[in-house]
């Protein structure tokens, strides 16, 4: 199953990812989403990743990032969670 | 040295009102795209923190957000009456856990520090004075 994320993910926003993931994730073993669109992530959505993988991993599934832009890729790196993160 | 200041709310939807006065500073320095996100990233974390934890007791409370530049340096100075917190004190993140170990927050101080070239912490006349320097 993928998702497609667009815009800017961040502290008034990542709210509403969460509760999209929660629903998405049932049943799911591989959740792709596509963040070809997203421009900007702050820690407010790093956090809703990170607790989304360990859900889906906890399930014996994952998440993997596609598509991911320059941008994002950098704070991805900062925080280490390029190499945590499945990112095709 | 030019300079402009915004006044916010400890209210979560200044989130977007703070991210713009970032945009419009960056675009009188006529900044590249990806550095106006990172800044917008280390202020928005810094700020976030603000409303989020200044004011335990939720009143509703003025805080500042400074911006001054001049051809080398571009300097953001944010004031808040709240509870004393030195962020510059936070522990960094321990980059090298695997995703099981790691902790789900505490990440936003970690990526001030990286993303500002100098970021300085005081306490005067009973405000947080949190002062996030970036090199031009």
């Amino acid at each position: 199953m993928t998702a497609i994320i667009e815009g800017r993910i961040d502290t008034l926003t990542a709210p509403a990812l969460q509760e999209e993931l929660t629903n998405s994730w049932e049943g799911v073993t591989e959740l792709v989403l596509d963040f070809g669109k997203v421009e900007y992530i702050s820690s407010a959505g790093l956090r809703v990743l990170i607790s989304a993988e360990k859900q889906m991993a906890s399930a014996g599934g994952r998440i993997v990032l596609k598509s991911v832009s320059p941008v994002v890729m950098e704070v991805l790196e900062m925080t280490g969670l390029s190499n945590v993160l499945h990112i095709e | 040295m030019n300079q402009r200041t915004i006044i916010f709310k400890n209210r979560i939807e200044e989130v977007e009102r703070i991210a713009a006065f970032v945009e419009g500073v960056s675009e009188e320095l006529d900044l590249q795209p990806a550095v106006v996100g990172s800044l917008q990233l280390a202020i928005e974390e810094a700020v976030v923190n603000v409303i989020n934890y200044a004011y335990p007791d939720r009143t509703e409370c003025d805080s500042s957000l400074m911006a001054k530049w001049d051809d080398t340096s571009l300097t953001f100075i944010l004031s808040d009456s709240g509870v004393p917190f030195d962020p510059t004190r936070a522990a960094d993140p321990d980059l090298s856990l695997g995703l099981e170990e790691r902790p789900i927050g505490g990440l936003g101080i970690f990526l001030i520090k990286k993303i500002m070239n100098e970021v300085s912490y005081e306490y005067i006349n009973s405000c947080n004075v949190l002062t996030m320097i970036k090199n031009l």
